[in-house]
């Protein structure tokens, strides 16, 4: 994923803090405060922390999945999640220069099959192909 | 927003005191600060307006003037558009730059998650949707101050511009980006019989609609001259189909088209067409990862941009991986 889990949580807690907060307490005193947009800035936290909920359960399932199906088609599987993609990717790579059209979809198929997981653990369907 | 601040603008321009009441920050426009309120005129008159400015952190990098001056191109043509009034490029004004455009009253956008948005309404509002589109397309890019361009260097200078923001803003190994922007590199799409007038967002939540009327195509802060199938294949884009499976939720995606060329006097060629679907995955990753960095470098802590660079980033990486893993 583009961002890891505590980079989004520490947006969030600084979004409370800077833009939420505040704002309460303005209301709370009566000297004004946006309420509209903290409302709008608390709803999509709390709609991204319950994804967040489910992304803390399964990453680390979908982790140790993507890294068996890789270790199954290729043998060696470098550690952790970005050296295993940028591993992937000089394959790939490698492959379309080749002009190996079976190794360019075996590796796209790896690629495909952990972004699909990665999306619909977040609860949400994908269109169909 | 200080209402003063807005007050003195307002009288300075209409000579003669103004009231402000009701200032309300929009959630959600990353690309621009947005505020409603109430300008109540001398005569007691009282006139919804709309605020849009630069905030510290902008998601998309463009000319400020670029979208008032599409704004007032597209006022009063087949594209429907709010009213522009004024615009400031100092500070002074409103903070930073931006500009004040007429409140289009009783119209709502649709959200990214609302399930059939458009509900019965929903093949009526893609006729008019993907009319104004073929429209839009109609207009003479001189008439939006946009430059003229050469239809075979309109697929090559998008590609470079996402590339450029890609190359900017990436943060961690993105195989399936780097390989679709090889393939949109490997096979360039026949350029298009006439560049156009190009919005560059268009999309469902990017308009105001009241039941089956259309009322205003909003955020053209990305518009540009280029290839009209840059347009049509943003629209048709599943992002914004709300899970539906059609075309901006509207129609079925072959309809889309035939409304569109019929309202254009364009044909959408299909290998262009399937060359920009792609691209129109490409340039949306490459948004999510643009907004992404902004959160990681600190610039923004807006949940929205976090939002961005975690669900739609994964829906396009995902759509991407599947597409090429078709044309491999």
């Amino acid at each position: 994923m583009s961002l890891s889990l505590p980079q989004l949580l520490g947006c969030l807690a600084a979004a409370q803090a800077q833009e939420v907060a505040p704002a309460l307490a303005g209301l709370g005193a009566g000297t004004g405060g946006d309420a509209n947009y903290a409302a709008g800035t608390a709803t999509t936290t709390a709609m991204l922390l319950m994804l967040l909920a489910g992304e803390a359960a399964t990453a680390a399932g979908r982790e140790a999945g993507a890294a068996a199906a890789m270790r199954a088609q290729f043998g060696d599987v470098p550690e952790g999640r970005d050296a295993r993609m940028a591993a992937l990717g000089e394959r790939l790579q490698a492959a379309e220069a080749a002009g190996e059209r079976t190794a360019v979809r075996a590796v796209l198929a790896l690629l495909a099959a952990e972004a699909e997981a990665d999306f619909t653990a977040l609860g949400l369907p994908l269109p169909p192909h | 927003m200080p209402a003063e601040r807005l007050a003195r603008f307002l009288g300075a321009q209409w000579g003669e005191p103004v009231a402000i009441t009701g200032v309300k920050r929009f959630h959600g426009g990353s690309a621009r600060e947005t505020f409603r309120f109430d300008a109540v005129r001398a005569d007691g008159r009282r006139e919804g307006l709309v605020l849009r400015r630069d905030p510290a952190s902008t998601l998309i990098e463009t000319d400020r003037a670029v979208e008032f001056r599409a704004l007032q191109a597209a006022y009063g043509t087949a594209v429907p558009a709010p009213e522009p009034l004024f615009c400031d490029m100092g500070s002074e004004a409103f903070g930073s730059p931006g500009f004040i455009m007429r409140e289009v009253a009783g119209g709502r956008a649709a959200g990214l998650f609302d399930p059939e948005p458009y509900g019965d309404d929903a093949a009526a509002i893609g006729t008019a949707f993907f009319g104004a589109l073929g429209a839009l397309h109609r207009c003479d890019p001189v008439d939006f101050g946009l430059a003229a361009m050469a239809p075979d260097a309109a697929a090559r200078s998008r590609l470079d511009h996402w590339r450029r923001a890609f190359e900017a803003d990436r943060a961690r190994p993105e195989p399936v980006i780097e390989a679709a922007f090889r393939w949109l590199d490997r096979t360039p799409p026949p350029p298009p019989p006439r560049v156009t007038v190009v919005h560059g967002d268009y999309r469902s939540g990017n308009f105001l609609f009241d039941g089956p009327r259309l009322l205003a195509i909003l955020d053209w802060e990305m518009v540009h001259v280029g290839d009209p199938l840059e347009d049509l294949a943003w629209a048709m884009d599943p992002l914004w189909g709300h899970g539906s499976g059609r075309a901006a939720a509207t129609v079925a995606d072959a309809e889309a088209i035939a409304i569109w060329e019929a309202a254009s006097g364009l044909t959408a060629d299909p290998t262009a067409l399937r060359w920009w679907r792609v691209f129109a995955q490409v340039q949306g990753a490459t948004i999510w990862v643009s907004s992404a960095r902004e959160v990681i470098d600190g610039r923004s802590h807006d949940p929205v941009l976090a939002f961005a660079g975690f669900v739609p980033y994964r829906f396009h990486v995902a759509t991407l991986a599947r597409t090429l893993g078709g044309l491999a």
